[in-house]
């Protein structure tokens, strides 16, 4: 269990102090500050052990999300609870920043007051506070009738991720499949690590108590399905496209029992938006770019950079955002670049070659040069040459993931699947996208 | 932090508060509240205002309320007459229809942390036990566990705990778990919440409908559970076989520690959880966010502590990526150090070097630390890469390579002429104490090697008025006094300079007393001093070469999942609730004496292990050795199982000559019959043995190996020692191999 949860700014303030257990005292408060937070050195982990009371601490942005307790707990459970925590109020309030939390604090309280009890984790799904935490205006005592019966239906029913009685003119869904592609490869062109990690993003609107069912080109689904007596035709044509998740989880409303037996995705949904699963794959990913990096140092004082890159995937499809960060040594004086596409600019203070282009279809080439000046130092210390990485962002889902339908079913309110009006979308970012030089 | 002084602004928000003006408008009001709380957060003392906070509390602005409940919470037992007076207010609102505010209330309520406050909230929590809304029964199950702690020492209520037993087959999944985390504290000092069969079974049952923090602590409270007969056991076992497949790492971590404990008696059951939890695990090793990477990382070091082979080829997952914090990366490459074999040992240093010439000094250090590790197996590659690092002339990275150096010679006495060349090439000179103390022993054990020595040496007792470090000018002393053994002409001069310093001119007492112990010592003559400093010059002990021995999986299982693995065993926690569980039968591993590794660089020079005094001089001639093996007679004849000769010939030699047993020669690899020829010397006897494999060694790799020992003069315990030594080490090594 936990005993207290703290949030500090970057200068070791105390934004937020929640105590939930008499053994944690204030002293403790000022304890993480001074050893962690004020610590001369980097972190060396992030679990501190401070005079027999353990400190779990999350850095997001400069804040500091540190959950303090005297238990021998189980680590993990702590870490999934302090992120579930920069969930939910991400989710309530947008990015996890000071000025974001001074202005909410009273909100992060009703938040804690009601996500932990006694240090026991109780409630954390995003769609479900939302009835308990009154983070605006003032609600009275005399409620509705309806609106107590509805808080009642939520705290005592089976199904506490969606309230009765939601009702749309237009039923709506809209599903986006997000994908972060990240990479490690070695100067020579051999991929050292890769995997994507992606998430089905969905929102929706329907009304109703829907039951859903969520259709993809896992693997074993199709797999099974070839043997289920399918004709061959289809067989071929899907088995090179599936893809083998390593991994995945689901938001509380899919049932799990139901995808541990035949592996479909059945749920009801909650209402708005939030997150159906998350997986990641390491198999058979597109890596939609290619960096060739060829670094020569030129003498002492000079260092010639050439980097091309390839986008790898259908020549109709357009990346965007493309942007590869270029690390220069620390004494350099003077930067000459040349690039065919895009804009390329030196920035001392990152220590790297930035360069930009907005777009750029599929099956192409760009290649940048540049010239780096050294000046000349007596620090025999050799330039550990950081890889170079790309930002850049898809419109499709390098893991391979397709999504093969969406059903939804509504048996008590006559509206069918064919009258859901469905959006589907595909994002790949790219995640830690490194090729070593 | 706050600029005006505390006094101030409490007095500034009392009149704000109490002002009629202010309180009718109810922005405002709350701002005041707003601004107390945050005062309150700062770490100001705002519990003055206690009485104008108690007023605001009759209201019927629900976020009013709950920002002065949580004032009250906070200073409650600072002012604990004050308090009573917001408690008639509370227990209304526990009557109130809305179970919302039913259920704050009675949070609330049992939040006051003052002695008194038993009486007031006994009857609100047994109604809430009973209330219909499942949010006001959760509330109410936990304030029985806060009731008990503001009295830990009165009576435990028989009553309550008859009913959260009762309650723990409540339809709502929370209720269900709070009742057990509630009873567990309640009934601590009886040992905590009783699992029976119908409880262990009820819980297993609705694992799938809780969340996953409840069910990994419920997965924790099972632990406690022994099931009757085999037959329940497995039953349990195949119930829990989804979760160990498990996305959510705490859950899949909590069941595997689960499968581990109750399967303590069935080491194959072990295994192939282990095995399953393999891909989860890895997983977890490369999620998105660091905290939990690292205590993926951790954990994987647990399960490698019993299972080194496991995670061999995966080795690639546990590169370091550059943007990773300092801690993973140093996790990582102590992974990487256990995995190493074969296959992957190029791959493995060639990424490793990379980390070398890191920007941070200690991750290059743990680096080049990781490389002299992997250097005690695969020596040549890592004594390579070590000594190209010294061409990069940097201090933190020299050091690092000295200290390596050091362990490699002690370990690996093949090494140690390679080491001595290129300590010999190495012009940088060292600043900081554990890379001179690395020097200075390398100075003094192979100092007959290095012809610079003396040179080397002088520089450091030339400087030795601005060393600070006692610890270095320890080891100087002992460098010294050895160096002059090996060479005391050239050392002579040397040696009366620093010892008429350290005794004259040194305040450090422990370094004076070492001079004048040098000096005494010295006095006694140069054979009495040989014999007191000069030690063996590498640590005898098989370790090395057959790695760490495979720990029992009950070691370790029994803290997996807990805080221990993140943060190292010298971190005394209080004991997991469990500790009744956990007590498992610890079984010692009673390996075999000689892989029993010893790993401290600098163990005391004895040879405690060899019961047998086999010494490996004078060494013989080959026409020596043959003419002895053809005046005698076999004396001891016997078959040793044995796999086909050991990956390389040399491999064997080396280990032999830990032992003490020189080899004098032996066949090409894959050559039949393969044979070698062995000798040493015991107890005043001379053994000769012949090791003689004729047929090819079969398909499944099983052959046999005819030993014949010949001995002048005869001592037959010698030859059964010698025997059993050879014995061991043919076995270790066919270990090794497979």
């Amino acid at each position: 269990m936990i005993g207290g949860l703290f949030i500090y700014n970057h200068k070791g303030e105390v934004l937020i102090s929640r105590v939930y257990r008499d053994d944690i005292g204030r002293n403790a408060v000022d304890a993480f500050r001074v050893n962690v937070i004020h610590a001369r050195q980097q972190v060396r982990s992030p679990v501190t052990n401070i005079a027999r009371t353990s400190f779990f601490h999350v850095k997001r942005a400069n804040i500091w999300l540190a959950a303090v307790t005297k238990q021998n707990v189980n680590a993990a459970m702590v870490f999934e609870f302090l992120y579930k925590m920069c969930d939910v109020m991400t989710a309530y309030f947008g990015k996890i920043s000071e000025e974001n939390i001074k202005n909410n604090f009273v909100l992060i309280y009703e938040l804690l007051d009601e996500i932990l009890d006694f240090g026991y984790p109780q409630n954390s799904e995003t769609g479900a506070l939302k009835t308990f935490i009154t983070q605006q205006g003032i609600k009275g005592q005399h409620q509705t009738k309806e609106e107590q019966s509805q808080i009642t239906s939520q705290v005592t029913g089976q199904i506490g991720w969606r309230r009765e009685g939601i009702k749309y003119r237009r039923n709506e869904l809209f599903l986006d499949v997000l994908e972060s592609v990240n990479l490690l490869m070695s100067p020579q062109g051999q991929v050292l690590s890769a995997h994507v990690s992606g998430r089905v993003v969905m929102k929706s609107y329907l009304s109703g108590m829907p039951e859903c069912k969520f259709g993809m080109n896992d693997k074993i689904v199709i797999d099974k399905q070839g043997k289920g007596g399918a004709s061959d035709e289809a067989g071929k044509s899907s088995g090179k496209q599936s893809i083998a998740i390593d991994d995945c989880t689901f938001h509380q409303c899919v049932r799990l029992s139901k995808f541990d037996s035949e592996r479909s995705i059945s749920f009801i949904p909650p209402d708005g938006e939030y997150e159906l699963m998350r997986y990641r794959t390491t198999k058979d990913i597109i890596l939609p770019f290619r960096v060739i990096p060829l670094v020569r140092e030129v003498g002492r004082t000079k260092l010639e950079v050439k980097v091309v890159i390839k986008s790898n995937f259908k020549p109709s499809l357009l990346a965007q955002k493309i942007e590869v960060r270029i690390p220069t040594p620390l004494n350099t004086s003077g930067v000459q670049v040349i690039c065919m596409k895009g804009k390329a600019k030196y920035k001392a203070s990152e220590n790297a070659i930035v360069w930009k282009i907005k777009r750029m279809a599929g099956m192409k080439e760009s290649q940048i040069s540049a010239e780096i000046e050294l000046l000349p130092t007596n620090d025999k210390k050799k330039w550990a040459r950081p890889p170079i990485s790309m930002n850049f962002e898809v419109p499709f889902a390098p893991s391979g993931l397709k999504v093969r339908y969406l059903k939804v079913f509504e048996s008590k309110l006559n509206y069918s699947d064919h009258d859901v009006i469905k959006w589907v979308r595909y994002i790949g970012r790219s995640g830690i996208y490194e090729t070593r030089c | 932090m706050p600029y005006l002084s505390s006094e101030e602004t409490v007095k500034e928000l009392k009149r704000a508060l109490s002002n009629p003006n202010i309180q009718s408008d109810r922005l405002r009001y709350r701002n005041y509240i707003l601004r107390v709380i945050r005062s309150m957060t700062q770490g100001l003392d705002v519990s003055a205002l206690f009485m104008d906070m108690v007023k605001a509390s009759a209201t019927v602005d629900i976020v009013q309320k709950k920002l002065v409940y949580l004032y009250m919470c906070t200073y409650a037992s600072l002012k604990p007459d004050l308090a009573l007076l917001a408690i008639n207010t509370l227990r209304k609102d526990c009557a109130d229809p809305n179970p919302m505010v039913r259920g704050l209330a009675l949070r609330n309520m049992c939040n006051f942390r003052m002695p008194g406050m038993t009486e007031y909230i006994h009857q609100p929590i047994l109604m809430g036990l009973k209330d219909k809304a499942s949010y006001v029964r959760r509330v109410a199950v936990l304030g029985c566990a806060k009731m008990h702690s503001l009295q830990p020492t009165a009576e435990i209520d028989a009553a309550i705990v008859n009913e959260l037993y009762g309650l723990l087959r409540d339809p709502d999944p929370v209720v269900m778990v709070n009742c057990l985390r509630a009873l567990e504290e309640i009934l601590r000092h009886e040992g905590g919440v009783v699992i029976n069969k119908p409880i262990a079974h009820h819980l297993l049952n609705r694992l799938k409908e809780l969340d996953s923090w409840a069910q990994s602590e419920v997965l924790t409270f099972l632990l406690r559970y022994k099931p009757r007969s085999e037959d329940e056991l497995f039953d349990i076992l195949s119930l829990l076989d989804a979760l160990l497949h498990s996305s959510h790492a705490p859950v899949m971590a909590a069941t595997l520690r689960l499968f581990l404990q109750l399967a303590a008696a069935h080491p194959a059951v072990q295994v192939d959880a282990l095995e399953q939890a393999r891909g989860p695990l890895l997983a977890t090793c490369g999620s998105q966010s660091r905290e939990m990477r690292f205590a993926g990382l951790c954990h994987v070091q647990q399960v490698l502590r019993s299972q080194p082979a496991q995670f061999g080829v995966h080795f690639k997952r546990f590169f370091c990526g550059y943007s990773e914090p300092a801690y993973i990366k140093f996790r990582k490459m102590e992974i990487l150090v256990e995995l190493v074999n074969d296959e992957n040992v190029g791959l493995v240093l060639e990424e490793l070097k990379g980390y070398c010439t890191d920007v941070s000094p200690d991750l290059a250090q743990a680096a080049i630390a990781a490389i002299g590790r992997i250097g005690r197996t695969y020596s040549e590659k890592c004594l390579d890469i070590l000594t190209g690092l010294l061409g990069l002339k940097q201090e933190h990275i020299t050091s690092a390579v000295m200290q390596s150096f050091r362990d490699l010679v002690w370990l690996c006495p093949q090494s140690t002429a390679a080491v001595c060349q290129a300590v010999e090439a190495c012009e940088e000179s060292l600043q900081d104490t554990e890379g001179k103390q690395a020097l200075l022993w390398l100075l003094g054990m192979h100092g007959d090697q290095i012809s610079s020595a003396p040179y080397m040496l002088e520089s450091h007792i030339d400087g030795l008025k601005t060393e600070m470090s006692s610890v270095v000018k320890l080891e100087l002393l002992t460098a010294t006094v050895r160096l002059f053994l090996q060479r005391p002409a050239e050392m002579q001069d040397m040696l009366g300079r620093l010892l008429h310093y350290c005794i004259e001119e040194e305040n450090d007492m422990n370094v004076r007393d070492r001079a004048l112990f040098c000096y005494r010592l010295l006095g006694c003559g140069v054979e009495e001093t040989r014999r007191v400093f000069q030690g063996p010059k590498s640590d005898p002990c098989m370790g090395v070469l057959t790695g760490r021995p495979q720990e029992p999986v009950n070691n370790w299982a029994s803290w997996f999942n807990t805080l221990g693995p993140l943060c190292g065993d010298d971190v005394a926690l209080p004991a997991s609730c469990d500790t009744a569980a956990s007590a498992q039968p610890a079984q010692s591993s009673q390996g075999d004496v000689l892989a029993g590794a010893v790993e401290e660089p600098l163990s005391i020079p004895e040879m405690g292990h060899q019961p047998l005094g086999l010494s490996l001089g004078p060494p013989l001639s080959h026409e020596a050795f043959e003419r002895h093996w053809l005046e005698l007679d076999v004396t001891h004849r016997e078959p040793i199982s044995f796999q086909g000769p050991p990956s390389s010939p040399e491999t064997l030699q080396a280990a032999l000559q830990l032992v003490k047993i020189q080899t004098l020669a032996f066949s090409r690899e894959n050559v039949t019959p393969w044979k070698a020829y062995l000798y040493s010397h015991g107890s005043g006897t001379l053994i000769l043995a012949e090791l003689l494999q004729d047929g090819p060694a079969e398909g499944d790799g099983s052959g046999s190996l005819a030993v014949s020992l010949k001995q002048v003069p005869k001592n037959d315990t010698v030859i059964q020692e010698f025997a059993s030594v050879l014995r061991t080490v043919l076995q270790t090594l066919t270990e090794d191999v497979s």
